[in-house]
């Protein structure tokens, strides 16, 4: 039996089966599971956000999100060694367009903003940390584009921007440690909850929420210089 | 319906990462996967008539499960880290064996004699 002939007997094998779950899916109702419920009716005052998301990433399953941090720290830290051991292939640059510069020019602030608000107001509205960073990553990457990216490396250096970023992950695994120095559990929220529904409530969720943006932005920057310095171009 | 179309995807995205050689599409296809595994994990928590879950105290509302969506960011974050990270081993593979086809990298291995093989960094 061929290569070929296997792979196209698993083809059809998997098309099958996923023929079959969907339809069985489709057929099946989803019970509400029981620790759902337990969420949705204790949430708000326990956690003090108004976003439940939030309230569940960033509170209740606090655990979880750490690691996703350092996940994305490995891959940051991954991406810089890999590449800066790669040798570099010089890539022919591309003509610039005008029109991409100038409204590379203006979307470019318009998504910084967006991300300080994403980060600052993710406990009260949909947003957070991560999306603020990714959205903040982007922006970089068009202020790259426009700008040329030696100008913007000059203003984000990168060795600077990896202490800055592991700095950030040293102060948040020290931030959800502290508690057990107080004589509490780890994990604790230190901070008061606040009145749901305003600003300064949440508890910890909100400089939470402005460390993993910060963070998440600074990696995705130092992933966009690494490659840009491979490719020799953006 | 949602979740019957997240098997679709996930068959579509198993097919895709078995039978193309080239190794971005197969990154692509993992992708797709990871997409049908939100879709799916968003459609669990689904509540006819739900709103999203943002509520302030004294609010009555119908929402939708907010637990899968929490679960649902670890699964975008680490999508991230595993495609960002799968992309500079293709990166270096292509340096390596100028080909991004599979079959042709693993015919190139079969070639290698050990001495060849140097330590890959």
């Amino acid at each position: 039996m061929t290569a070929k002939t296997v792979r196209t007997i698993l083809a059809i094998g998997i098309i099958a089966a996923s023929v079959g779950l969907a339809a069985i899916t489709y057929l099946l109702s989803f019970p509400d599971p029981d620790h759902s419920q337990r969420y949705l009716a204790l949430q708000l005052e326990v956690t003090g956000s108004s976003n439940r998301v939030a309230g569940i990433y960033l509170n209740m399953r606090l655990f979880d999100t750490l690691l996703e941090i350092l996940v994305f720290s490995v891959a940051v830290l991954g991406v810089r060694y890999y590449l800066s051991h790669a040798s570099d292939v010089p890539t022919p640059s591309l003509s610039e367009s005008g029109v991409v510069r100038i409204a590379v020019n203006f979307l470019g602030p318009l998504a910084l903003l967006l991300s300080a608000f994403f980060a600052l107001f993710g406990h009260l509205s949909p947003g957070g940390g991560f999306a603020a960073g990714v959205i903040a990553g982007s922006a970089m990457l068009y202020v790259a584009i426009a700008q040329g990216m030696e100008a913007t490396e000059a203003r984000l250096k990168p060795h600077r921007v990896a202490t800055v970023e592991k700095a950030i992950l040293l102060f948040v695994l020290c931030w959800v440690l502290l508690p057990v120095v107080l004589g509490r559990a780890p994990l604790t929220d230190l901070l008061p909850k606040g009145t749901a529904g305003q600003l300064m409530s949440g508890g910890s969720i909100l400089p939470y929420n402005l460390l993993i943006g910060a963070k998440v932005f600074l990696g995705a920057w130092l992933i966009i210089a690494a490659f840009a310095q491979h490719r020799g171009e953006l | 319906m949602a979740a019957a179309v997240s098997f679709v995807l996930l068959g579509l995205g198993l097919v895709a990462l078995v039978l193309r050689r080239d190794l971005v599409m197969k990154l692509l296809a993992l992708g797709l996967i990871n997409s049908s595994a939100i879709l799916f994990l968003l459609s669990v928590g689904d509540r006819p008539g739900g709103s999203a879950p943002i509520q302030l105290p004294g609010e009555t509302l119908i929402m939708v499960d907010p637990l899968p969506q929490a679960l649902v960011l670890s699964a975008i974050v680490v999508n991230f880290a595993i495609l960002a990270l799968a992309l500079v081993f293709v990166m270096i593979l292509v340096e390596r064996y100028h080909t991004t086809d599979s079959s042709r990298i693993e015919e190139e291995l079969a070639h290698e004699t050990p001495e060849e093989d140097e330590p890959c960094l």
